[in-house]
């Protein structure tokens, strides 16, 4: 914890100071710049983890702004003022989170729509304001009115302000030390990885929009108390940009680095926009290398430079603790294919598969490429969507939902190419696994959460050939592709789903590897008695662990049985041309 | 490029020469000019009209006997920037009083933070309603530019059927519900009025309706890169032949961003123009062509109005026989001063003063008409 | 419909699909999402001012913006851009630094402003009844010829199939004998001059002056979006979608009705069809 309380405690202590060093004025000034810091903090916490951009964040200060400016005209008294304030963050918070939520539906990337739908939002917003000049006040804006509690804006409402900004800061860096951090990461990671293992990502996404939106509408409500004035451009496109450029120069993975990128901007802005010609030119400048060079922007600097005196230190492992009981409705039910059709454009994928395994075992799906093996476990996991035909669990009706739901009903699943969070290390991409299916909205919220452990997850680890053991603390980017694979392999049965679907889960392992991954999936069934299904080429391994064997060949089933009886079976002979590869 | 690169270097000599002459004087005032954003053509002009005033004051003994030094800050940003920029030379370099041309929403940010607690001159073409204490207005409202020229068009163009069009904000509203009272005086009538948002540049569908609208005059209150669009999409469509124009915000350099191909029949009502026959304005002209080279920003009634804002702080300064906002309410009513514009009066804080109309057909403003002594309908208390 | 809203209606969207061809290019191909696309346009128009102070026949308008034009693109795509492909938010970011560096180059060289170009034809003449600048007549034939020989090129040629190749996967497109670098530098010039293109043929009917380019920069944008982005019918579509409702609400309620609309249509694209309305439902 005291890796918190130093620097806001230092941030504290040295906005304190402000007044009393450089006086009321310079207090003032430094004011504005951290409200405009404490909005593009809550960008760089949107930006720098879900990647998401918000390019209209000025919607939201402006809106509350201007709610502000009439509440302190009205004149009606700081209880109702605070009242109405938090009404209105709330309310801010939930149209954010839906209107975020409703785009990012159905879809599994943060790309630019999102950015220019906020964007055409701000615009619309701002014109508005410009126009409605009878609630408005139109372009001249709302203004003769006091700040909140009629305290001085170049007085004690500075330590408003001061207040405000330490708590966001507090705040924000206490989330990044909870587990909600990791999730909120993940998204940018590696969406359909988390997605896969249970975790609705557009709500996620929705979520912590919604959180930077009350960050800037906060911000939004003290810049009207202390500029005393509102007009459309606290809610226009300009200052949606600049909250952008504050937050990537002062650096959006950072903490404070938005805060230092306002201060550091507004008042060099100030200090030379008079007196240097050329001073836009310069800022063009200086803003164009930061992007190319220091992605990470004046925080991320300072802190290589830190570092270099400082190192990161390393906390040992923390004890584990029993993970709760995994959500998974354990169900041995068989999975069943009815009439699978399956077109994307004009390519037809699936052509009317139709099978249903036993409610466990281990299924092999083989066939040559291009049969259509991982577009049907696609389908299974609504990956893919159904052009026609039905997929149940047992009774239940499965095709065709969200991939975020298929855990829910009991079904993981490992990619083909090992998909993992590489920015983050092993043990971070466990603690997720841990999660997926178990946590509690609370949960994301408790440090302890970080220490859960599953029976499978512990078993595996502790297994003497398994080599994560001892990489807990090393990024996922520099480990071998084969350790890759039992991590994504262990990150999947983490949740314990009771129907495990393996895309080659083989490839890329060296032959003692190979053997140990057959062997884990074979103990992993043999302890859940669940079912198992798994795409492989490698006919031996095909041999030594099938319970049966569906064989797929343009998008047709061409024989699902036992291993031998495939073997001996004519048509799947003609298709492989002799037999066993 | 060497030309306007001198251009830079000179001005900023000239301003670097007069910072270190007048580092002794003993009152700073602060001049609030555009130097970004979009009236950011106006900084220069504004800058060097100031200097003009500047060293005339101080010619003239000052202001109460001291001398006057001017310190500078761009306001063409937002208001919240704009307020920063002017409580910097407030309380960080002293200014004790102030004279401004920035946009309304500025003004009043400003008013909020001043406060009343020091003297505010505010001088362009505004749209009227502002009233605070220590705030002194010598812009023109459109009560003063509509309400003479609009019966004289009437008289020598013939024209009644007028079609109001402009920016989608307070100045073009509040400037046409008085353009409709006058525009009925004189047995006209309004045959269209619209808005435009900022954003949008083209001018096509208002065009057509202006064409079937049958209007034979046409009031702009466009303002800068909007109005040279419309300006010249209208005398592309040839309406320039069916209908005049009347601006109220045309001047020197939108007319040239119009071109001379564009402004036949284009009128332009202000209460300054470069090419003001009067004595006083010549000299001036004059002044400027000497201070700045030939090839100088180009006067124009908004830069200028720099100039008419420092010469009427230190007029009514004088009066008062301080800078205490409270002397300066007292003894604004009824100042009078001259200048280029010609010879003026303060009344409920706003500015009694000849407004010229002027063609700008050929390219450049021609002054048809001059009305002396308009008194705005604006008036504040006392 | 009059025949004036017909032929305004023929001008916005030729002129907006010809703003946006090069954006469809850096955008919908390059992956850049290019802010200073409207400098561009911007730098266009400000050719016939070059031509003219430096005493240059009129004809020499259109060399002088391609060569202005490729070689501030080329100088660019050298230093900046080449680095941001596959960066798509850091292109927004840096593209962003580059107008305002544009701007103020533009600034410095021929003053804050306003420019007035003639037209090469002026006058108006009577189509289909109703009198129409000749010079607008001009150049929706000029745009319509233009991308109709761009639509017989780009069926035939295989530098489309190329880029898509690179964006889609580079590495690859570099082992199959694609030179990635020149072909996007290529991409990236062509798109800009198209830009520079129409800001030179739209000169003599708008402002000019350093900060103009803005007014092009999200329109074209929006047109992309809704029309779909990899298509020049989808281009011509998108243009012909928002600038005909701007049109056609501006004539019918306000301009302001209009714009309003044009943000509120490009929100719903976005939002239910983000692939653009060629993109096949999915």
């Amino acid at each position: 914890m005291a890796s918190v309380l130093l620097p806001v405690s230092l941030l504290l202590a040295v906005l304190l100071l402000i007044p009393e060093l450089f006086g009321d004025f310079i207090a003032y000034q430094i004011g504005l710049y951290l409200i405009y810091g404490i909005a593009a903090q809550g960008i760089g916490f949107l930006w720098g983890k879900t990647g998401v951009l918000p390019l209209g964040q000025a919607l939201f200060f402006g809106i509350a702004a201007y709610i502000a400016a009439i509440t302190l005209r009205a004149e009606s008294g700081l209880v109702l003022d605070l009242i109405l304030a938090a009404g209105v963050l709330v309310a801010m918070a939930v149209f954010a989170f839906t209107l975020a939520a409703l785009i990012f539906r159905g879809r599994d990337e943060s790309g630019p729509y999102f950015s220019l739908i906020t964007l055409a939002l701000v615009m619309i917003a701002e014109q508005i304001a410009g126009t409605a000049t009878n609630l408005t006040g139109g372009f001249n804006g709302m203004s003769r009115f006091s700040s909140l509690g009629n305290l001085d804006p170049f007085g004690g409402f500075y330590y408003v302000i001061v207040a405000a900004t330490v708590a966001v800061s507090l705040l924000l860096f206490i989330l990044n030390r909870l587990p909600v951090n990791l999730i909120a990461r993940a998204v940018a990671d590696n969406e359909p990885r988390l997605q896969l293992m249970g975790f609705p990502t557009y709500a996620i996404k929705g979520a912590v929009f919604a959180f930077s939106a009350v960050i800037a509408a906060l911000a939004g409500g003290l810049f009207a108390s202390h500029q005393g004035i509102v007009t459309p451009t606290s809610t226009g496109f300009a200052l949606s940009a600049e909250m952008v450029i504050l937050a990537a120069v002062g650096g959006r993975f950072h903490v404070l680095g938005p805060l230092i990128g306002a201060v550091i901007v507004g008042w060099a802005s100030a200090e030379f926009r008079d007196s240097f010609p050329y001073w836009e030119l310069l800022m063009a400048v200086a803003f164009i290398l930061v992007v190319l060079k220091a992605p990470g922007g004046i925080a991320e600097l300072l802190e290589t430079a830190y570092r270099r005196f400082r190192p990161v230190r390393t906390t040992g492992p923390q004890p584990a603790m029993a993970a709760p009981k995994s959500k998974s409705v354990v169900t041995n039910a068989p999975l069943k294919f009815n009439n699978v059709h399956l077109s994307i454009g004009v390519v037809r994928i699936l052509n009317g598969v139709s099978f249903e395994t036993p409610a466990n075992g281990i299924i092999s799906v083989i066939g040559p490429n291009g049969a259509g093996k991982t577009s049907a476990l696609n389908t299974i996991t609504g990956n893919l969507h159904l052009t026609s035909g039905r997929i149940s669990l047992g009774d239940a009706r499965i095709d065709s939902r969200s991939p975020h739901k298929a855990l829910g009903s009991g079904i993981g699943r490992k990619l083909q190419v090992p998909s993992v969070f590489f920015s983050m290390s092993v043990s971070e991409n466990l603690s997720i696994a841990m999660m997926a299916n178990r946590a509690k909205l609370v949960d994301f919220f408790r440090p302890s959460t970080y220490q859960w452990r599953s029976k499978p997850l512990s078993s595996l680890l502790e297994h003497a050939s398994v080599p994560l053991r001892e990489e807990l603390v090393q990024p996922v980017e520099h480990l071998p592709q084969g350790h890759r694979q039992f991590l994504e392999y262990a990150m999947t049965i983490a949740a314990e789903p009771p129907v495990l679907l393996l895309d080659e889960p083989c490839a890329g392992l060296s032959p003692d590897e190979t053997a140990l991954m057959t062997d884990l999936v074979r103990d992993y069934q043999a302890e859940t008695g669940g079912l198992v299904i798994v795409i492989e080429h490698d006919m031996s391994i095909v041999e030594a662990i099938s319970d049966k064997v569906l064989v797929l060949h343009l998008g047709r089933v061409l024989a699902f049985d036992t291993f031998d009886k495939v073997r001996s079976n004519p048509e799947v002979q003609a298709v492989y041309a002799g037999g066993t590869k | 490029m060497s030309k306007s690169t001198t251009k830079l270097l000179a001005s900023a000599a000239v301003a670097l020469a007069l910072g270190t002459v007048s580092a002794t004087a003993d009152i700073k005032i602060g001049v609030l000019v555009p130097d970004s954003g979009p009236a950011g053509l106006f900084g220069p002009s504004t800058r060097n009209s100031a200097t003009l005033a500047a060293k005339k004051i101080n010619a003239s003994g000052g202001i109460n006997g001291e001398q006057i030094e001017l310190v500078f800050a761009d306001v063409g940003v937002p208001p919240a920037e704009a307020a920063q920029a002017a409580l910097r030379l407030w309380k960080g370099e002293g200014a004790q009083a102030f004279v401004g041309l920035h946009d309304s929403a500025v003004r009043e940010a400003l008013i909020g933070r001043f406060g009343g607690q020091v003297p505010y001159v505010y001088t362009p073409v505004y749209e009227g309603n502002s009233c605070a204490d220590g705030l002194y207005i010598t812009g023109e409202t459109p009560s003063q530019q509509l309400a003479p020229v609009i019966p004289h068009l009437t008289e020598t163009e013939g024209v009644s059927k007028w079609y109001l069009i402009g920016h989608d904000y307070n100045w073009p509203r509040d400037t046409n519900a008085l353009a409709k009272t006058y525009i009925a005086d004189a047995g006209g009538e309004v045959v269209g009025e619209e808005y435009v948002p900022f954003t949008v540049s083209e001018f096509d569908s208002s065009l057509q309706r202006i064409k079937e609208s049958g209007a034979d005059a046409v009031l702009i209150t466009l303002v800068g890169g909007g109005s040279v669009g419309f300006n010249v999409s209208f005398a592309g469509f040839g309406l320039d032949e069916q209908a005049i124009r009347l601006g109220t915000l045309i001047e020197e350099n939108t007319l040239a961003g119009i071109g001379a191909d564009n402004a036949n029949r284009l009128y332009s009502s202000s209460g300054y123009f470069s090419s003001i026959e009067s004595e006083a304005a010549a000299s001036f002209a004059t002044d400027y062509a000497e201070a700045y080279g030939t090839d100088a920003p180009a006067l124009n009634g908004l830069g200028q109005s720099a100039y008419e804002g420092l010469m009427l702080l230190a007029a009514l300064a004088n009066k008062a026989g301080s800078l205490d906002v409270a002397a300066m309410d007292a003894a604004a009513e009824g100042t009078t001063w001259s200048t280029p514009r010609g010879d003026n009066t303060l009344t409920g804080r706003h500015m009694a003063q000849t407004i010229y109309l002027a063609d700008g057909s050929g390219g450049a403003f021609n002054i048809v008409a001059s009305f002396e002594g308009v008194a705005s309908s604006e008036a504040c208390a006392n | 419909m009059s025949s004036v809203l017909f032929l305004n209606l023929a001008w916005q969207i030729s002129t907006l699909a010809l703003v946006a061809l090069g954006l469809a290019i850096v955008f919908g191909k390059l992956r850049i999402m290019n802010m200073a696309h409207g400098e561009f346009v911007m730098i266009g128009a400000y050719a016939p001012v070059i031509t003219s102070s430096m005493g240059l026949p009129g004809w020499l308008q259109v060399p002088v913006c391609l060569l202005t034009v490729a070689l501030v693109a080329f100088a660019l795509e050298r230093t900046i851009i080449r680095h941001l492909y596959g960066r798509m938010f850091d292109s927004l970011l840096a593209t962003w630094g580059i107008a305002i560096l544009l701007r103020e180059a533009v600034e410095l060289i021929f003053g804050r402003g306003y420019q007035s170009v003639s037209p090469p034809i002026s006058g108006t003449i009577s189509v289909l009844g109703a009198d129409y600048p000749a010079y607008r007549i001009a150049v929706i034939i000029g745009i319509s010829i233009g991308f109709a020989a761009l639509y017989w090129w780009n069926a035939r040629s295989k530098v489309a199939t190329r880029i898509k190749a690179m964006v889609g996967n580079p590495d690859l497109a570099e082992a199959v004998g694609i030179n990635t670098a020149r072909l996007s530098a290529g991409a990236f010039v062509f798109g800009c001059c198209t830009a520079g293109l129409a800001g030179l043929i739209l000169a003599p009917t708008i402002r000019i002056e350093p900060m103009m380019g803005l007014d092009y920069l999200i329109r074209s944008f929006f047109a992309l979006v809704v029309g779909g982005l990899g298509s020049l019918e989808g281009l011509g579509i998108g243009a012909g979608i928002i600038a005909g409702t701007q049109s056609v609400l501006g004539a019918v309620a306000s301009q302001t009705y209009g714009y309003l609309a044009v943000l509120t249509l490009s929100i719903l694209f976005l939002w239910l069809k983000p692939d653009g309305i060629r993109s096949s439902s999915r």
